[in-house]
């Protein structure tokens, strides 16, 4: 545990120390700006040609609604480098010659792509606070919307921080990252409205509709299993893959 | 004590160790020598943990690498090939971070930060981002994080590859004081590095051991058939000829024409059962009235050895 922490640590102080950091949070608060005022991602939400205050609604629904799909770009940019650049630089030969296993390195990877989520989330706090100062917010479904935020923010992390143990490329890391969450994010809008009969079960496997009841105010074990569950898959596979590499040839 | 038994590594179709057995005991520094892709990474790469062998074992102080390789791991210092940091940490940050790794209680780290960078002669530049240090430096650093933890053994490749003649010497000479009480295992293919630092001497070359010993040992073994060097010269004397009256010695085994263009014929001959053939070629050259230059005993030196053994087949 001691170890998974070090690692995350320095994992953090690498963030923070360059401006990738600052420049990627800087860029998605701007965006969730203009989603929080004008529902810049998902047009029409307000009513027709409305914007936050013409709608006159006290709660941070449209808000909601969009981050997640901002998020399907912005996480796997944060996640990308995680462990692509070490191995393009070398130094996970020296990262994995420690006293530790495959997992504690996963481990400490991921805790610290938390942390930076959960960071980028305390930045939108405001939006919460200016909702509440204007008007008198029903505070479940704002809870509920940030509980289901950080989920779904911590599944695409654990996607990214997978796709990134297999390819040395961070571009790639961060392509395949980006279609895999935002592929299971519209999965059952595209398909299933296709083809109907598929509808539920694409429904069943997407992000959005469980993102959906969560944000509502709605905590249900179902969410919750779907996105633990994920979290998990993507974890094992990657510290998995990380592994292969002691695999007998 | 470091025992490597047969061990194999194939990556696809390529053979990169044909079984490689050795043992190191403690407080020997023992150099690995050979050609680029002869298999010495490969070795270092196994014997740290980084990636098994496909057959065959190695075991460090009892344990197994490919078994228990925690216990390995926290005995070896590793600086791997072409030292690998995070450039965007400071040096200070970077140590205490690998003493934290390798288990250094907290209120000790920032002690032996300093006494390790004093001793590898990072001192001077504990504040400076990585990104911005020079390849000396860089190595300085590396070594330093091998180190923190005081390791039985340490695993150095290509330490001082890259460097300057007057860093080279620096390194070496660290190296050498660093071996009066534990194992290093370093790669090399600077022989006089070699010489200088080294105990004991393993030639690799094909993914196989082709020698095994002190420096000393061996040339010694290669003193046994030496190698002669005739130098001469005369009215239309050419290559061709001295080499075919040579080769016709009853004593000559092999000559090789060695003449450079400037009118002398250097030939390097080797006699039957390492016979001295000095004589011989004497009383030829006498004969044939050439003009003898240089009639000499070519000691064959560890280039020499490490030339001839390592030739591609």
């Amino acid at each position: 545990m001691n170890h998974t922490w070090t690692l995350a640590r320095r994992e953090l102080m690498s963030y923070f120390n360059s401006p990738i950091a600052y420049t990627a949070i800087a860029v998605f608060l701007l965006l969730a700006g203009l989603q929080f005022l004008y529902g810049l991602v998902t047009p029409g939400a307000f009513g027709p040609g409305a914007d936050f205050f013409e709608a006159n609604e006290a709660s941070l629904r449209v808000f909601f609604e969009g981050i997640p799909l901002l998020f399907a770009v912005f996480l796997p940019a944060i996640s990308m480098r995680l462990m692509s650049d070490e191995q393009k630089t070398g130094t996970l030969e020296l990262l994995v010659t420690l006293p530790v296993s495959e997992m504690q390195i996963i481990a400490g990877k991921y805790l610290a792509s938390l942390v930076f989520l959960a960071v980028t989330l305390l930045f939108t706090v405001p939006y919460a606070l200016t909702v509440a100062w204007l008007g008198n917010p029903d505070i479940g479904p704002i809870l509920g919307g940030y509980c289901g935020l950080f989920l779904i923010g911590a599944t695409y992390l654990a996607i990214g921080l997978m796709t990134s143990t297999w390819t040395q490329n961070q571009i790639i890391a961060f392509l395949l990252a980006a279609m895999i969450c935002s592929g299971l994010y519209f999965v059952d809008s595209l398909v299933g409205n296709v083809w109907a009969a598929t509808r539920p079960f694409f429904e069943s496997i997407s992000f959005k509709a469980h993102f959906q009841n969560i944000s509502r105010g709605v905590l249900d074990t179902r969410d919750l299993v779907f996105f633990l569950s994920l979290i998990t898959i993507a974890i094992l596979l990657a510290a998995h893959s990380l592994e292969s590499r002691k695999w007998k040839a | 004590m470091i025992e490597v038994k047969n061990l194999q590594k194939s990556y696809g179709d390529l053979e990169a160790l044909k079984g490689l057995s050795f043992e190191v005991p403690r407080g020997q520094i023992v150099g690995f020598l050979g050609p680029n892709g002869a298999g010495k990474s490969t070795t270092m790469k196994i014997l740290t943990c980084y990636m098994p062998a496909s057959a065959g074992s190695v075991s460090i102080d009892g344990h197994d690498a490919f078994e228990a390789p925690l216990e390995v791991k926290k005995r070896i210092g590793y600086l791997p090939e072409s030292t690998p940091l995070y450039s965007d940490m400071t040096v200070y940050d970077y140590l205490a971070y690998v003493a934290a790794m390798r288990d250094i209680p907290a209120h000790d780290r920032d002690a032996r930060v300093r006494k390790i960078s004093t001793t590898c002669g990072a001192s001077t530049f504990l504040g400076q981002d990585i990104g911005t240090l020079s390849k000396g430096q860089r190595q300085r650093v590396g070594l330093a994080q091998a180190l923190i933890h005081d390791p039985p053994i340490l695993i150095l490749d290509e330490p001082t590859s890259g460097l300057d003649p007057n860093q080279i010497r620096e390194i070496r000479s660290l190296i050498k004081d660093l071996g009066r009480d534990r194992t290093i295992i370093l790669s090399t293919h600077n022989l006089t590095e070699v010489m200088l630092t080294c105990d004991r001497l393993i030639i690799i070359h094909q993914g196989a051991i082709v020698a095994d010993g002190t420096p000393e040992e061996l040339e010694q073994r290669e003193a046994q058939n030496p190698t002669i060097v005739l130098e001469v010269a005369g009215e239309g004397v050419d290559a061709e000829a001295v080499l075919k009256a040579v080769t016709a010695l009853e004593a000559v085994t092999t000559a090789i024409n060695r003449s450079n263009a400037h009118g002398r014929v250097t030939l390097a001959i080797e006699g039957r059962d390492g016979a001295d053939i000095r004589p011989d070629l004497h009383a030829l050259a006498v004969e044939k009235t050439w003009s003898v230059f240089e009639l000499r005993r070519d000691a064959l030196d560890l280039e020499g050895i490490f030339r001839q053994l390592t030739r591609q087949a």
